[in-house]
């Protein structure tokens, strides 16, 4: 990590120190950072009250749920770690771990690649593909149900569904029920969701590329290198920042995924597209057992928090 | 002291006189001084909502002191999470729309409920709905629902151009409906029933069948988990379903779990692929509003087929009811309210909408043909409540997912295997 433009200057300020001071020991730098703490509570205590508000009260109050048997309307019973223990032996909810796997790598492997690939072809002509940008990217502002509509007119069972249509040209008659089928379902759901989500990808890989300095590009020219040997030594590797953030982004995104899967398949045919988001969903708000939603809430957080803490303490190693 | 007799005897006086007043014009005289807003918790979409707004015009047309507040929950399926959601949030209405008995007992325990025993007559209630609609909103022997529409849910839908065109006749027994299947695909119907088999719907033909077979009495003791679901009935129910699906009504599994029942009436009654649709009389509605056909004339229903096993006389209904909040803010307006749904006012618009009403200022002449087919079908039957409405959530849940994996496999030994699983669901949820 660069050290920044305020560290470098402090760090010189200590380095060449005023005539008759010395040099400036460490710890009185530190006494006149903790002088300064109470100023800096009381501009942090407003974002603090916000975020315990909207952030840890909930969390807190989810974990307690987790470990209270609720029905409906009916009064909460304390269980202790039934809920988890249940949770294990569910297989419905086992069912929605291996879905959840298989939604968040195909959306994050189809996203991303796709959205570094077009990165890459975007940068050779930065000026020209800016519509093109525009465009992809628009689809990551849609939300996830307003897509999840279009794509089910699109999906339709019947030969009225454009997909079933393009196909008809080829096989006349056609007709697939694809999100009725258990085989399909699942895989028309992570390209309605890649579809929208490739968008980020993009953006993120193309600012990578454009971020290498031109000189590098242009000592690469200069040597004599190949366009195919510039992208494969200098823009694949520089543009890697850009694809680990894209992945881990993606891969939070899909841990969580609702809105598609409810509007598009609704967690069926048969649980075939039921996400630990849903399975989540479907327990706490439509059956309204609060605890056993609550429970299954917690485990998908641990597994977000698994992901992004490393992700973050690799992020931010460098930084003071 | 003797002063103070005297006030108490005038005030006493005095409020013996406004009690008379009161019982001499009934719930007229609470109606007319009623003011302020009435919340109404309300879930329903599409021509249904169209309906309510109606209502509640007509109900502040008739009381402009009263404002309505409509408490919009929108939901896809099964609307008790967002009912649930809305009441966990704090929100206070005064008239609930319910339609699932379980949900009237959940409510209730929870002390969100107001018992209308003591006020039923008061509110005229008792010379509008008889005894048995009285029962039928009663937890725990005490009457919280007032029912203000009631559905066949054993009447199948078909458009009467299709069945003429193909030269079917109505068909009355189940061999005669499974000929008619045959019928149809022969004239170029590759799903005569377009199952919608995406959420509940496809529960449909299990719990009518299930009616024909073990009668209402089988139904009731599997709804109360008194008969497990392994029980024979049980699993004959499903072996005459497994009879439709091999006579090929439904098309593949795939296309079944395709899509809800408004996919499978647009196949019907908009693009002529399908013939045949069990559902509620909010069908009517649809047939009406969205496809502008013809009641009685471009669609009509029959009741479910005979199976000659002794329980031809079943029907599967569901209804609607109001029930009013202990924590409403304005109790008046809503004992008015609950006054006017079964009030002539009301039942006209109801009826204008294809809905039949319990009360007895109904006037069935308003009803078209095909709901007056309907409510004499259910006026002849022994009834039963749909069966999904009466199980507990969780178990509800699991039933339809395991009828789903019944569509895909309508084997004797998956029948044991789908039995076995929601008898499974069913020990852990009573």
């Amino acid at each position: 990590m660069s050290m920044s433009a305020a560290d470098a200057a402090a760090r010189s300020s200590q380095l060449s120190s005023p005539v008759g001071g010395g040099r400036r020991k460490p710890v009185a730098v530190r006494r006149r950072r903790l002088g300064e703490t109470p100023a800096a509570w009381l501009l942090i205590i407003p974002v603090l009250i916000l975020f315990s508000i909207t952030v840890i009260y909930p969390l807190i109050e989810t974990i307690r749920l987790s470990f209270f048997d609720i029905k409906g309307l009916g009064k909460p019973k304390f269980i202790g770690s039934g809920n988890y223990i249940k949770l294990f032996t569910d297989p419905a909810f086992r069912n929605t771990l291996w879905t959840t796997l298989m939604f968040t790598l195909g959306t994050t492997t189809i996203t991303v690649s796709l959205g570094w690939f077009l990165a890459m072809l975007c940068s050779f002509a930065p000026q020209r593909t800016l519509p093109f940008r525009v465009m992809i990217f628009a689809a990551f502002g849609i939300s996830e149900a307003v897509s999840g509509y279009m794509w089910i007119s699109m999906l339709r069972p019947d030969q009225a569904g454009l997909l079933n249509s393009v196909i008809g040209l080829f096989s006349p008659g056609f007709a697939h029920p694809w999100l009725g089928d258990p085989n399909t379902a699942l895989w028309m759901i992570i390209v309605a969701a890649s579809w929208s989500g490739v968008g980020l990808p993009l953006m993120l890989c193309f600012a990578a590329v454009q971020a290498i300095p031109k000189t590098v590009l242009e000592a690469a020219y200069m040597d004599g290198a190949k366009p195919f040997a510039i992208m494969r030594f200098i823009m694949v590797p520089l543009s890697m920042p850009g694809v680990r953030v894209a992945i881990f982004i993606n891969l939070l995104g899909a841990l969580r995924a609702f809105d598609i899967i409810y509007v598009l398949t609704g967690g069926g045919p048969v649980r075939s597209t039921e996400t630990v988001g849903y399975f989540m969903y479907r327990e706490s708000m439509t059956q309204f057992k609060l605890g056993y939603g609550a429970a299954a809430t917690v485990i998908l957080l641990v597994a977000v928090m698994v992901i992004s803490i490393p992700a973050i303490i690799q992020r931010t190693a460098g930084a003071k | 002291m003797i002063k103070f007799k005297g006030v108490l005897g005038r005030r006493a006086l005095l409020s013996g006189i406004a009690a008379a007043a009161m019982l001499v014009m009934g719930g007229a005289a609470i109606a007319q001084d009623i003011s302020g807003e009435l919340a109404i918790l309300q879930w329903q979409g599409g021509v249904d909502a169209e309906m309510w707004k109606k209502l509640e015009a007509d109900f502040v047309a008739q009381h402009p002191g009263v404002t309505v507040r409509e408490l919009a929950i929108t939901a896809q399926g099964d609307a008790r999470g967002g009912i649930r959601t809305a009441i966990l949030g704090g929100e206070k209405v005064d008239i609930i729309i319910n339609t699932w008995p379980a949900f009237r007992k959940e409510l209730a325990d929870a002390g969100i409920l107001r018992g209308l025993d003591d006020q039923w007559s008061a509110l005229g209630l008792d010379t509008t709905l008889t005894q048995s609609w009285r029962d039928l909103g009663v937890s725990d022997g005490v009457s919280y629902g007032v029912p203000y529409t009631y559905g066949d849910r054993s009447g199948i839908w078909y458009k009467t151009s299709q069945l003429k065109d193909a030269g079917v006749e109505v068909p009355k027994t189940w061999d005669e409906f499974l000929a008619a299947i045959k019928t149809l695909k022969a004239a170029g119907y590759d799903t005569p029933i377009p199952m919608p088999g995406k959420y509940w719907a496809h529960g449909e033909w299990f719990e009518s069948l299930l009616l024909r077979t073990g009668g209402v009495e089988a139904a009731a003791k599997l709804a109360a988990h008194e008969i497990p679901w392994t029980d024979d009935v049980v699993k004959t129910t499903l072996r005459k379903y497994a009879e439709l699906l091999n006579a090929g009504c439904c098309g593949t599994p795939e296309q079944m779990f395709a899509g809800d029942w408004d996919l499978s009436a647009d196949q019907i009654f908009k693009a002529n692929t399908g013939n045949f649709l069990l559902l509620g009389m909010w069908m009517n509605a649809r047939a009406k509003g969205e496809y502008g056909l013809t009641e009685g004339v471009d669609y009509s229903l029959f009741q479910f087929p005979a199976l000659g096993l002794g329980h031809d006389d079943t029907s599967s209904v569901d209804a609607k009811e109001l029930l009013a909040t202990s924590n409403g803010e304005n109790p008046a307006a809503a004992d008015a309210f609950l006054t006017y749904i079964v009030s002539p006012e009301a039942t006209k618009i109801l009826a204008e909408y294809g809905y039949a009403s319990p009360s007895s200022n109904a006037d069935t002449a308003l009803l078209g043909p095909v709901q007056q087919q309907a409510t004499a079908a259910v006026a002849a039957s022994k009834v039963q409540f749909v069966l999904g409405d009466l199980l507990p959530g969780d178990l509800v849940d699991e039933y339809r997912v395991q009828l789903q994996k019944f569509l895909q496999d309508p084997s004797d030994a998956n029948i044991d295997a789908v039995t076995a699983a929601i008898e499974a669901k069913a020990a852990e949820s009573y």
